[in-house]
């Protein structure tokens, strides 16, 4: 058993784990991945078994439920499935596919910006100088106030708040423009905090090496510590991006910006039925799962990175 | 270990198939229609079909606007759809202790499964659409759109059919009036679609839509009691469009709604409401879609 340095320890745990033959933690890495997962033809017959009669029930409690026709023809009617995906205009209907565009447009805006104005309130939060308090302050006060309140509110706020103060130039904007700003000024507050965690992973002995060889406060930061902080919290921050590609349905409570649910709400309403949100879950859900699962590779391509000896840059 | 969560896993699979089959052999719980119900429709009658005996429990949103309810509080018997409900609860038997009111959302009040009101008064609108989901009763009011736009809009003196699509509009999610926008006005701008009406007249007064369209009642509280300077530019000829309320689909308890609401009709009750609650529009000027 390895006695040095607690994360080096780890390490030289999971490589003689490795050479033992189980799979690597945070993932199964490599070509066995099939057979770690499942163990051994009976073991494969058993979860093949117990994943059909898991599947039959949860079929079964859709076919035999007594509302299942019901549910059927309200939340899975094709025709209705087709025409929200379309849209109808004689009816008044919106198309959900046309409305998922707006989403994909205030996720891609929103994003570049808060990654940017996140990363500056993160290092103010974490600046030291004297002079610089009051900023200091303001960054404290900024992330706690918009981690703590409803994405809503904040929404109805500047979208409703805005236009009604009559100042020229802010309350002449579209509400596509106060809905990306809400979602900048709360998203912004969560992922300052989450480089801020970053940052702070980073050893306290890479700054004072850094300062050793003659950097500057400012440099050792944005040269040593910034790069490292950044590459760990990138899983999280990716984590954040796709709760955020679901939060721009809430800017359509503004109501100029008819994205995909709330083609989907207009179509239900106005026929009485819900297939309209199948569709739109289903878009969202081909939005999101590929980022999900490109974080997932993230993940595993660092874990693999460290277990290859650590720092290898590929 | 393994062996366990197999067993687990089978053992609650089996469960789950097990309660959606005592489920379904205590399907009789759901209402069956009952074409007979009509011929008699006492007090006594009609309990069978309630959602809960001895009370009639009636259901609309909150906010629920004026003029069809006052105070957003529908137990207080005024408002057109308070004071209609309470006539036909007395017509069925029941005291107005008996009727007992619930928040149904709008989007809530079309869910598949059973209700937990009997009837949703809430201006809903009947399309045939609708009614292959929902039951609905006869109409208790007939619908005509009418157009609320501030007093120094262009839209108050310019309203031709041509000019009528060049304006902004908004309103309510899930309105007809959204829909006769979309349908009939036909605007070259994408009209707002808002949560709740406030949030629509909230707009309306920031000058972000330029007008708005509701049925003639709301229209003309609007603007004569809600929104200062705004005006009621006109109303839209009928469509054919009425309320009616709303039931589980096939509930018996439609037919003897329906009795009350034609005997209501028919002795002039609904019409004396009308005046009371809703005014009369005969100096509202027609514009055309």
């Amino acid at each position: 058993m390895p006695i040095r340095g607690s994360r080096e320890g780890a390490y030289l745990d999971e490589q003689s784990l490795l050479a033992a033959g189980a799979p690597p933690p945070g993932g199964f890495a490599g070509s066995g991945r099939g057979s770690h997962l499942l163990g051994g033809q009976r073991a494969a017959a058993i979860s093949t078994a117990s994943t059909v009669v898991f599947i039959g029930g949860v079929v079964a409690l859709f076919v035999f439920a007594p509302g299942a026709a019901a549910v059927r023809h309200t939340f899975f009617n094709p025709q209705q499935m087709k025409q929200a995906f379309l849209g109808d205009p004689s009816l008044g209907l919106f198309s959900v596919g046309k409305g998922l565009i707006l989403n994909i447009e205030m996720f891609l805006i929103a994003e570049v910006l808060i990654l940017f104005c996140a990363l500056v309130i993160a290092v103010l939060r974490q600046l030291r100088n004297p002079v610089l308090f009051p900023f200091r302050m303001l960054a404290v006060v900024y992330t706690d106030v918009f981690r703590g309140v409803p994405l809503i509110i904040v929404i109805y706020g500047i979208g409703f708040g805005a236009p009604a103060l009559y100042i020229r130039g802010i309350s002449t904007q579209s509400d596509f423009v106060y809905g990306i700003a809400a979602l900048v000024l709360s998203y912004s507050a969560y992922v300052a905090e989450v480089y801020r965690a970053g940052i702070n992973s980073v050893h306290q002995s890479q700054v004072a090496a850094a300062r050793s060889l003659g950097l500057s406060q400012w440099k050792s930061l944005r040269f040593v510590v910034l790069p490292q902080a950044v590459r760990t919290v990138i899983p999280p921050l990716l984590n954040d991006f796709i709760s955020l590609q679901k939060d721009t349905a809430l800017v359509s409570t503004l109501g100029a910006v008819i994205e995909a649910n709330r083609a989907a709400q207009i179509d239900s309403s106005t026929l009485f039925v819900y297939s309209s949100y199948t569709v739109a879950a289903a878009l969202f859900l081909c939005l999101t799962i590929p980022l999900a699962r490109f974080t997932d590779r993230l993940i595993a391509r660092d874990v693999g990175r460290r277990l290859a000896g650590g720092g290898a840059i590929r | 270990m393994r062996k366990a969560i197999v067993l687990v896993t089978f053992a609650v699979v089996g469960l789950g198939v097990t309660a959606v089959g005592s489920a379904a052999s205590s399907a009789p719980r759901t209402k069956a229609p009952l074409v007979a119900a009509a011929s008699t429709c006492s007090y006594a009658a009609v309990q069978p079909d309630l959602f809960k005996r001895g009370v009639l429990t009636v259901a609309t949103d909150s906010p629920a606007y004026e003029p069809w309810f006052y105070n957003n509080t529908p137990s207080n018997g005024k408002g057109y759809e308070s004071a209609v409900a309470y006539a036909v609860a007395r017509q069925l038997g029941f005291s107005k202790a008996q009727v007992k009111w619930t928040v149904e959302p709008f989007d809530a009040s079309f869910a598949p499964g059973p209700k937990r009101f009997d009837f949703d008064i809430n201006e809903i609108s009947y399309t045939s659409e609708r009614a292959s989901v929902v039951s609905f009763s006869v109409s208790y009011y007939a619908v005509q759109q009418a157009l609320v736009a501030m007093k120094n809009s262009p839209i108050v003196k310019r309203h031709t059919p041509a000019e009528l699509r060049t304006y902004v509009y908004g309103d309510q999610i899930g309105s007809t009036s959204l829909a006769f926008i979309n349908t009939k006005l036909r605007p070259f701008h994408q009209p707002s679609v808002f949560n709740t009406l406030n949030d629509a007249k909230s707009a309306l007064q920031d000058d972000r839509i330029q007008a708005l369209v509701a049925d003639t009642p709301t229209a003309q509280y609007i603007s004569s009691s809600e929104i200062p300077k705004s005006v009621l530019v006109g109303q839209f000829p009928s469509t054919g469009e009425h309320y009616g309320l709303l039931f589980a689909k096939d509930d018996p308890l439609v037919a003897c709604v329906n009795k009350a609401l034609k005997t209501l009709t028919g002795d002039g009750t609904l019409a004396k409401l009308q005046k009371e609650y809703l005014g009369v529009y005969t100096s509202i000027p027609t514009i055309k879609p």
